[in-house]
Parts: C-alpha cells; structure tokens; sequence
C-alpha cells in the first residue's frame, strides 16, 4: 500500500513546489517593478527637491535680498540716533 | 529463392542488435558526460560553464548614492547633489550611424565634431557622450531613441553660495568624490555608499530583465557648519571692496564666536567659482586663513603685555621711558614715529612704541614672552581638521641674539595663521580661556573643553587697553564701530622677500574684539601687500574690521555701549 502512496505523494509534492516557484518567481517580478516604480519617483522628487532648494537659495540670497532692499525699496540700515530701547515691565529680559 | 534468402536471412538480427547496442552506449556516454558537467565537477564543469554564461549576459550596474547636503549654521545649503544623466554610446553602434548629424543638433555640438570625437573611440565599447546633462537635456537626447545611446543616473554638485564661500567648501571632482576643502575635509561623512544591482542583458547591450539589487544605495550624511551665511556674505563683500580700494594683493579674514570657539565666518581674496571649472585658478582655491602663515608682527604686542602684567613688575599705568624716541639693540636701531616721552604701559600699547615693548622685553628677557605664547596657541595646530591646515612655527633655539630676544616681543620671527592669531585673542574675549575651534555647528548646551590661559582680570585689564588703541590717541581709530565699544591691535609686517626683508611690501594687520562691555566677536583681517601710502594696519586693516564688527554686531542684535550704560544706571546689569 505504501509502496503505491509513496509516489504519488512524491509527484504531488514535486508539482506543488514546481507551482510555487513559478507563483513565487511572478511575485518577485511584480515586486521589483513597483520598486523600480517607486526609485523612479524617488528620484524625480529628489530632482525637484534639489531644484526648490537650489531656486529657494537663489531667491533668498543675500546679494538679491540687499540690491532689493536698498534699489527697489529704498531702505537703509537704522543709523545709531534712531534706535530705542524698550524695556520690560516685569518681563524676563533676553 | 533469392527473395526468400534475402528476407530471412540470420545476419540481420545480429546486425540490428549490434546498432541499437551502439546507439545505447553512445547515448549513456552523453548522458554520463552531463551528469559529469552538470552535477559531478563542478570546478571544470558546473561552475565554468556557469560563469561563462554569466559573463555573457549577466552585469551589475552601480546604484548612484547621494551625496550629503553642506549646510551653514542656520540651514541654508551651501553644497547640493542634484540629480544629472550623463550620456553615454557604444562607439562601435555609433559609429556608421545615420543618426550622428541629429544627435548632434540636440546636443548642441557640430556633427564634424561628433563624428571625430567617435572616431577617437572606434576601438572601444564605451564612450561618455555629454556628462552631468539636466534631467530634461538628457530626456531630449534619449528620445531620440539613438540605438547604442544610453543615459546614466549621476549626481552632481552645486554650489548655491559661489564664490562666497568657494574656499571654504571646497569642491567634488566629477565622480563626486570631495577634492578641496570641506568637501574633502568630511569626505567620508558627506559622501553615500554606492548601491549595486545586477541585470540581464541581451546581445546588443540593452538590459532586458533585472535580477535584483545586491547592495542598496545609501546616502551621505548631512553636515551643519558653524558658518552664518548672513556674516560670510557680509565679510566677503567687505573684504572684496577693501581688496579694490588698497590694491593688495590678496586678503583674509575670520571672525570667531570666543565663547563656543565656532568659526562664524571665513573669507578670502582672490575668489573662484565652483561652480564653473572654466578658467580655473588653483591659486584661489586656497583657504588663506588656515593655510598661510605670516609673522604677526605688533598684533603679538598685547600678548607680550600679558607677561608684562603676569610678571608683576608692570601695572598697564606703569610708567616707562621712551625718550629719545629710539633705542639701540646690538647693532640695529629701533626707532618710534616721534619721541613719545614718558608713557604709560597702555600708552605703548596703543602708540604700538618699538621703544617702549623694546625696553619691557629687555627687562623681562624672552623665556616669559615665548611662554604666554605657546599658552596662547600659537605654533600649535589648530586642529580644525582642514585641509592643508598649518600651524606656524614658535622659535626654538638654544641662543638668543639681543635682537631675537626683543623682536620677539614685537612679533617677528614667529609665524601663525589669522585663525591662530583670531584664536589668541578669543583669550581675552573669553576672561582669560580658550575654547578649541570648531568649524562644525556646537549642539546648544555642549560642554567644552575648556583651557584656563590667563586669569580673567589681567584679560579683562588688556581688553581696556586694546580698547584705548581705538581711542583718539591710539593707532586704529578707523577701527571703531559706530555706537559700540571695541577693541584691537594693529599690525604692519614688512614681508620677506629673497634678500630679507622687503623695503617696500607690507601686511595689514588687524585682530579685533568686540563688543568691549560683553566681549564675543574676535575678527582677524589680513591685507598682503596694500599699495599706495596707506600701507599700515590702521589704514589698510582696521576700516575693514570695523565694516566686519557693524554688521557682525547688528545681526547678532548686540546692544549699543550707550544702552548698556543706561541699562547699568538702572540696575539691569549687561546681558545681550
């Protein structure tokens, strides 16, 4: 009896295992392309995340911000006789 | 008769047996054969067979890692990796192709100039076509769908501050690897771990099925410096139009937090930009503050005061004798501007009187000079782990000359850097200690190593006098900040040239602190070789101090020495 339940067990096996590489193999494919989907958004948003930091520095830029101050808006540092110092009442001072 | 003989005839069978036995043992022995490939040897067999399949199909690709952000203390970037394709051909696809006058037009170049730049390559398999192109110029390129063109993913680096902070920074090479300053510096910190993936190919090159990723891309780290954009830009101008007004040659400066020992802003001239490798002038990638040495000249006068006072023979009202305005040492004469008279120790010091330091050396002999010197630094590393950082040299000899005795004290015959010479005056900024420097941003409540040099009184008794030299009979009034109290010491070297010292070519000196009440800021300035007759430190130096100090002062909101007499009359005390 055994001697005839043996092999079919066996081959039972062997197609099961056969079954689950090919499924296991698909599973893989499928994973890897949502990684390479997923790399690929990465990079276009590191892309652009380099690009707003590189346009935020340039716009705030010391040498943009002091030409805009001074030639667009006039503006100039307080002289000395100006400045007042306000205090307190009771506050914590800095 | 013949038929039936031919039909049945008994060697057949044999002749049949015979076959089908050969064919089984010509089969068994390939059978054999395979299993010996496949299964039994797997050196000759399995494993090469294995391995020369690979080698005609399977490649591994580099997984670019990105290179970590260059901040300055608040946050703005100062270095940035940006993503970039280079392009890249298989000259033995390109080279009969029709398509070279198009991918030309759309890279730009002549097709003459293509096609000859193929050429070149005809006996490899591998050329760079347009490196580090924008994602969108490389897009353009690789639509053309070019056979044998291929865009790779690089980074690459920018530098959003230029040449203000060129110097300091430092630059990557194309393969991103850090060449110059910071960026090579912290290398190893900045820089990613390059991934690895493997891939199949097929027999024209172009990758058909990935097989996965060996080794995951992992980024660099970032890096916060102790730099304020705000202050290096500001120092950078000034010092960029102090370079225009005096003519000189070259300049530096460095301003230093005293009491975290952070390096705030560091400024050089000439500039570069790193942007751009057009043009490219080595000379000017030198950060000058750490890697030149200089002697320092008069700014070493308030550290000889130091032994001065520590000796106990001299108060900063003792009085000394300067008259005749000059005083001979061995064979050499040192001569003031005028007879100054009888002076006190401050007054020396603010005159800078040769004279008068000569006649406080004489006295003291050399051992304490040279010994509040090397307690303050000087002909030590700095250790902020620059490249090409340099140290200086402290004279060790076993006998002194009567000169070398008191030139000593004056400043000559020593070396340091602007960064030792600011680091020796966060001494006196600081009641007396010091504080290593750091190029990195200090966590806020760091603990901090630091060094007792002087007692405070004797630092709080020279602040006053450096103050004096910007008073109205010292020699940098040009130094003074508008509304604050601060403080400094000229310096005027003559330089060495190949017969001694040089007649007619000087460095501008100026080491400062500010402010006087709550003292912080030290900033050193350095001019080589001013032209014209405002040659000296006060004239050449101290106005670029002073536009350093306003704006250092302002931004960091210091209160006006005005207030800080009204806050003290009603009793608030003086904190910034």
């Amino acid at each position: 009896m055994t001697l005839r339940v043996l092999p079919a067990c066996l081959l039972a096996a062997a197609l099961c295992s056969a079954l689950a590489v090919v499924y296991s193999s698909h599973v893989v494919r499928e994973l890897y392309s949502k990684q390479q989907s997923v790399e690929y958004q990465q990079w276009a948003l590191q892309e652009d995340y380099s690009r707003l930091l590189l346009e935020h520095s340039t716009l705030a830029s010391p040498h943009r911000i002091i030409s805009i101050a001074q030639d667009d808006l006039a503006m100039q540092p307080p002289q000395l006789s100006v400045h007042r110092l306000v205090q307190f009442q009771g506050g914590q001072q800095r | 008769m013949n038929r039936s003989r031919v039909g049945v005839s008994k060697p057949a069978l044999w002749r049949l047996v015979f076959v089908a036995f050969c064919l089984f043992v010509l089969s068994g022995l390939l059978i054999s054969r395979l299993v010996v490939l496949q299964v039994i040897d797997r050196d000759r067999g399995v494993g090469f067979l294995q391995q020369q399949g690979a080698l005609r199909s399977v490649r591994t690709a580099e997984i670019p890692a990105y290179r970590g952000l260059v901040t300055d203390r608040r946050g703005q970037p100062l270095a940035v990796s940006t993503p970039v394709v280079s392009i890249w051909a298989n000259p033995q696809q390109l080279r009969d192709s029709a398509d070279v006058v198009q991918l030309a037009t759309t890279m730009g170049q002549t097709p003459e100039a293509l096609a000859e730049r193929i050429n070149l390559y005809s006996d490899k398999q591998f050329m760079y076509l347009a490196r580090h192109q924008t994602p969108d110029q490389a897009r353009a390129i690789l639509d053309l769908g070019v056979p044998g063109v291929r865009g790779e993913r690089e980074y690459r680096r920018f530098y959003p501050a230029g040449e203000v902070v060129s110097q300091l920074v430092g630059l990557t090479n194309v393969d991103g690897e850090g060449i110059a300053g910071v960026e090579l510096a912290y290398n190893e910190w900045l820089r990613g771990q390059t991934g690895k993936k493997r891939y199949l190919k097929d027999l024209h090159g172009d990758a058909i099925r990935n097989i996965g990723v060996i080794e995951q891309a992992r980024s660099g780290k970032s890096l916060a410096l102790s730099i304020d954009l705000r202050l290096q830009y500001l120092q950078h101008r000034v010092l960029q139009r102090a370079m225009v007004e005096t003519g000189a040659a070259a300049g530096a400066a460095v301003t230093l937090d005293a009491r975290t020992g952070e390096i705030l802003a560091m400024t050089n001239h000439p500039v570069f930009n790193p942007n751009s490798r057009e043009g490219f002038d080595y000379a000017a990638t030198r950060n000058r503050v750490v890697t030149d040495v200089f002697e320092p000249g008069s700014t070493m006068k308030p550290l000889t005061l130091v032994a001065a006072l520590e000796s106990g023979e001299y108060t900063i009202e003792s009085l000394i004798d300067t008259s005749p305005g000059r005083v001979r040492v061995g064979r050499k004469v040192l001569p003031d501007p005028r007879n100054y008279g009888e002076i006190s120790v401050s007054r020396v010091i603010e005159k800078s009187s040769q004279v008068g330091v000569t006649k406080m050396a004489q006295q003291m002999g050399h051992e304490p000079i040279l010994e509040v010197f090397q307690r303050f630094g000087l002909g030590e590393p700095s250790s902020i782990g620059f490249p090409g950082e340099r140290s200086g040299v402290l004279p060790n000899r076993q006998r002194w000359s009567d000169i070398e005795k008191v030139t000593l004290a004056f400043g000559y015959g020593l070396t340091a850097t602007p960064l030792q010479l600011a680091h020796a005056y966060a001494v006196f900024a600081n009641e007396g200690s010091q504080v290593p420097l750091t190029l990195l941003k200090r966590n806020e409540g760091e603990s901090l190593p630091i060094r007792q040099v002087i007692s405070p009184e004797i630092a709080g008794q020279v602040l006053e006098v450096l103050n004096r030299v910007t008073g109205s009979e010292g020699t940098a009034q040009k130094a003074r900040v508008d509304g604050f109290r601060v403080g400094g010491k000229t310096g005027t070297v003559h330089k060495v040239g190949d017969a001694g010292y040089l007649d007619d070519k000087y460095v501008a000196l100026f080491v400062g602190v500010a402010p006087i009440e709550n003292p912080r800021f030290v900033t050193a300035v350095v001019v080589d070789q001013p032209k014209g007759d405002n040659y000296g430190g006060g004239a050449a130096a101290a106005p670029i101090y002073s536009a350093i100090t306003d704006g250092v002062l302002r931004l960091h909101n210091a209160l006006p020495a005005e207030s800080h007499e009204a806050r003290q009359l009603v009793g608030l005390g003086g904190g910034a």
